[in-house]
């Protein structure tokens, strides 16, 4: 075959051409650190990649929804710790009076004292943060327990009489649905909904704000033939009213008290289903974070560099590159020209 | 018997012969770098006497008369020239549509920045913050600005789609089409008459060959033709070439003239604003239908063919492949957010709308006015108070599968596709990504290909400067040597004329 001028030049330039692309791509790959910058590089990478962004974004969003639940946890504990110590203090101050010594007037005093309780216990149950009450369950915007009457309500009810429906299975019902009503939020269980009602499945999300029906206590019970109702507020209400009272009946006010103490015992059960659900939030998080960390490591498989090998690849190129360069200025040059006399 | 002086002759035309090679030497090497230049040779004749011409039979030796330039020809090989040519044409057309895609990619591609798919994520994260505090307006408004993103980021895809296409139609329509193809058709069709005048009067116009053939290797980079001859008779002893060149579909076998001998044929294009087809203005040969599009089979016009009308179903993804997909992908994100959102299905609540109020498309997309008008009316919840079930079920709708139907509006439409709408973007940017790995591949093995077309025709066209050298060494030799018989001849008829009979003097 004929080699001609022109052959030589274009052959030469193609290859000059085609070894600084790739000393080009291995350049952007050193310094950007990133295997491919197109997805045309290295396609079923860049789709893998866009599956790990996504699934990291994710977790990222359980993770907030996790750290808010528990900020939110902790706020209602502190709460409950707070009602956990009004209560004994409460204990304290019946027990004074329950004392066979003391006079009418002390008594009184011990009344104001339990109603001045009382109304912390009001304050307490309605706490909230940032606009948003802890204990309202689902209901977070209106303050959930009010006193109509001296009477406490919840979100609207009367916590003693039975509520608003006709039949006792009826009322049954709706007090569990208030107990179990509550605000819930998706921290990776795969959230599903009820094919029928549509209604999400409570089991694949997390519910973690608290019924305050079920720390206050709802209904009545018959204590010594007479209905007393089960709710702190109210039970605190009636020994104040007991103590005040003209016909004061020592026996009646310890029937109260043994009830009381029965009913209390719902605050320390709050804290503990708080405490477990603050753990159970933990255990959560540090899956999330060890998942993230595997999908980490997993991205910079995919889509990182290994430095080593890229600068290796780099530095064996730029000698092909210098090799070409030399060679091509010898090549190019002579003729028989250069050596007609 | 030999005139006397027949032999000055011989030595006159091999100076005259060794001279023309050394000047068509000089040539070739003037014209290393030229272009299109193909290397000339002087075609030399040896003569000789005929005794048929001659009154008497002369018996004996018959000695030849020397050497005659009869012609400067081409070293050309016709059969590369129509190879060469059908490649460039395929190669013309895979680095057009290699370069259109390359442009799509850099629309969609998220791997080196942010897009859709992560607007998308940041959305559903917001739809996240949302589900904590549905009631507060705060988040609310954060996760309207989020959805907004959505929808702005759709419509620039859109745009940008929109704006690649127009460009290709114009680079078609104004520069390949009006300016490159019809201007050398014309060229071509002039060249051919000078030819034909410079022919008819004897003469031999390589340069004007050489002009002619660049221009035709340029013309099938831009289209499949196929180049012929005829022979054409001028006169009764003169008989010259007819160039034609036709567009030649070899799918079909049929082709369409474009150029013959003076006459050419120019092309125009259409734009339905959906989209283009090429016509040709004929003013020979007209085709049955003006309307020739289907007859590219390769050259960048095929390629931006392929770019501009690609729709992609069983044929190429182009430009109108994309925009649709994005229209699909817009108009299903709406609708399945907009039925969430809506609860009593007579009053529907949308949050996205069209911003002409037509059927929604990826560039018309926004949010609705009642969203835009107050952050809260996204439904958070079907159960009442404060809960947020409604918002996991968008975000579980966006996470899951989703149907895409063709016409969003129209449930009973074509399905397109059926997956979570990360699923179907990522899709869509593996089509473009594969798409541009495999015309990277065939361009590569393409340009391979034409380049060793194009050193084999180098090989037998191209000049060689050690060979040129060597050559006008040998001239000069030659020339030398012939100029020295002539000085032999010179004192061989000294001698008769002066010396010879003087004896005895």
């Amino acid at each position: 075959m004929r080699i001609t001028n022109k052959m030589i030049t274009t052959q030469y330039t193609r290859s000059l051409n085609n070894l600084s692309a790739e000393l080009n791509r291995l350049n952007t790959q050193v310094s950007s650190g990133r295997k491919f910058a197109k997805a045309s590089e290295d396609t079923s990478g860049a789709i893998k990649a866009f599956q790990i962004r996504k699934d990291l974004s994710k977790i990222q969003g359980y993770q907030d929804n996790i750290a808010h639940a528990k900020a939110s946890l902790t706020n209602a504990e502190s709460a409950l710790m707070h009602i956990e110590e009004l209560m004994q203090d409460a204990t304290e101050k019946i027990i004074l009076g329950l004392n066979g010594t003391q006079s009418e007037e002390e008594r009184a005093i011990i009344a104001t004292e339990l109603r001045s309780i009382q109304g912390q216990l009001l304050q307490t149950l309605n706490s909230n943060a940032s606009d948003s009450y802890y204990f309202g369950g689902s209901n977070t915007t209106e303050k959930p327990f009010e006193v109509i009457d001296g009477k406490l309500r919840y979100n609207g009810y009367d916590l003693d009489l039975p509520l608003p429906l006709d039949t006792p299975e009826a009322n049954e019902a709706m007090v569990k649905a208030l107990e179990s009503d509550s605000l819930y939020m998706d921290i990776g269980l795969n959230v599903k909904f009820d094919a029928v009602t549509g209604k999400v499945d409570e089991s694949t999300v997390f519910g973690y704000s608290l019924a305050g029906i079920s720390i206050a206590g709802s209904g009545t019970t018959v204590v010594d033939g007479v209905d007393v109702s089960n709710n702190l507020y109210n039970l605190l209400g009636s020994l104040a009213e007991e103590f005040e009272s003209d016909g004061y009946a020592h026996d009646k006010a310890d029937a109260l008290f043994g009830h009381l103490k029965d009913v209390s015992r719902r605050v320390m059960g709050s804290i503990t289903e708080v405490g477990s659900k603050t753990s159970y939030l933990d255990f959560m998080s540090e899956r999330l974070a060890d998942r993230t960390f595997n999908l980490q490591e997993r991205q910079v498989e995919v889509e990182g560099v290994d430095p080593a090998y890229a600068i290796i690849q780099f530095e064996s190129q730029k000698v092909a590159y210098n090799a070409a360069l030399q060679m091509g200025a010898r090549i190019i040059q002579p003729s028989i020209f250069d050596y007609i006399v | 018997m030999r005139p006397t002086f027949l032999a000055f002759h011989t030595a006159s035309r091999a100076l005259a012969a060794s001279q023309a090679n050394m000047d068509v030497t000089g040539n070739n090497i003037a014209n290393v770098n030229t272009a299109g230049y193909t290397r000339q040779r002087v075609d030399l004749n040896s003569i000789s006497s005929s005794g048929y011409t001659q009154k008497f039979a002369v018996p004996g030796a018959s000695v030849g008369y020397g050497v005659e330039v009869s012609q400067i020809s081409q070293i050309r090989d016709p059969f590369l020239d129509a190879r060469y040519r059908d490649q460039a044409s395929e190669n013309g057309k895979l680095e057009t549509i290699l370069s259109g895609l390359s442009d799509l990619e850099n629309i969609f591609d998220e791997a080196s920045t942010e897009g859709l798919m992560h607007e998308i994520s940041k959305f559903v994260n917001e739809l996240q913050t949302l589900a904590q505090t549905p009631a507060a307006g705060d988040i609310a408004l954060i996760t309207r600005t989020a959805a907004q993103k959505v929808t702005q980021i759709m419509n620039v895809y859109a745009k940008q789609v929109t704006q690649v296409r127009n460009q290709q139609i114009f680079d078609l329509s104004k520069v390949v089409i009006e300016n490159e193809f019809n201007t050398k058709v014309k060229n071509i069709a002039d060249l051919n008459a000078q030819i034909r005048k410079e022919q008819t009067y004897g003469n031999i116009p390589n340069e004007l060959m050489d002009k002619r053939n660049l221009l035709i290797d340029e013309l099938s980079e831009l289209a499949n033709i196929k180049v012929t001859s005829h022979p054409e008779r001028i006169s009764e002893d003169l008989v010259i070439e007819r160039l034609t060149i036709s567009l030649y579909d070899t799918a079909t076998g049929t082709s369409i003239g474009l150029v013959d001998s003076e006459l050419y044929n120019t092309l125009y294009l259409n734009d339905d604003g959906n989209s283009v087809t090429v016509g040709i203005a004929s003013s020979f040969g007209a085709p049955d239908t003006a309307d020739i599009t289907h007859r590219f089979s390769g050259g960048s016009i095929r390629g931006y063919l392929d770019l501009i009308n690609g729709e992609g179903i069983n044929e190429f993804r182009g430009t109108l492949y994309y925009r649709n997909s994005m229209d699909i992908l817009a108009s299903n994100f709406a609708r399945v957010l907009n039925d969430l959102n809506t609860i009593d299905p007579a009053d529907s609540k949308p949050l996205f709308a069209a911003s002409d109020g037509g059927s929604i498309t990826a560039e018309n997309i926004r949010i609705s006015d009642q969203w835009l008008a107050d952050p809260s009316f996204i439904t958070t919840t079907l159960d009442g108070a404060d809960g947020s079930d409604n918002i996991l079920r968008m975000i579980s709708a966006i996470d899951s599968e989703a149907v895409f139907y063709k016409d969003a509006a129209d449930v009973t439409s074509e399905v397109m596709f059926k997956g979570s709408f990360d699923q179907f973007m990522s899709g869509l940017i593996g089509e473009v990504a594969l798409d541009v790995e495999l015309y990277q591949n065939y361009a590569d093995t393409s340009i391979n290909v034409l380049s060793t077309l194009f050193a084999t025709r180098e090989s037998i066209s191209g000049v060689n400067l050690d060979e040129e050298g060597i050559n006008l060494m040998a001239y000069q030799k030659t020339y030398n040597a012939a100029a020295r018989y002539f000085t032999a001849l010179d004192e061989a008829v000294d001698t008769i004329i002066n010396r010879m009979g003087i004896v005895g003097r």
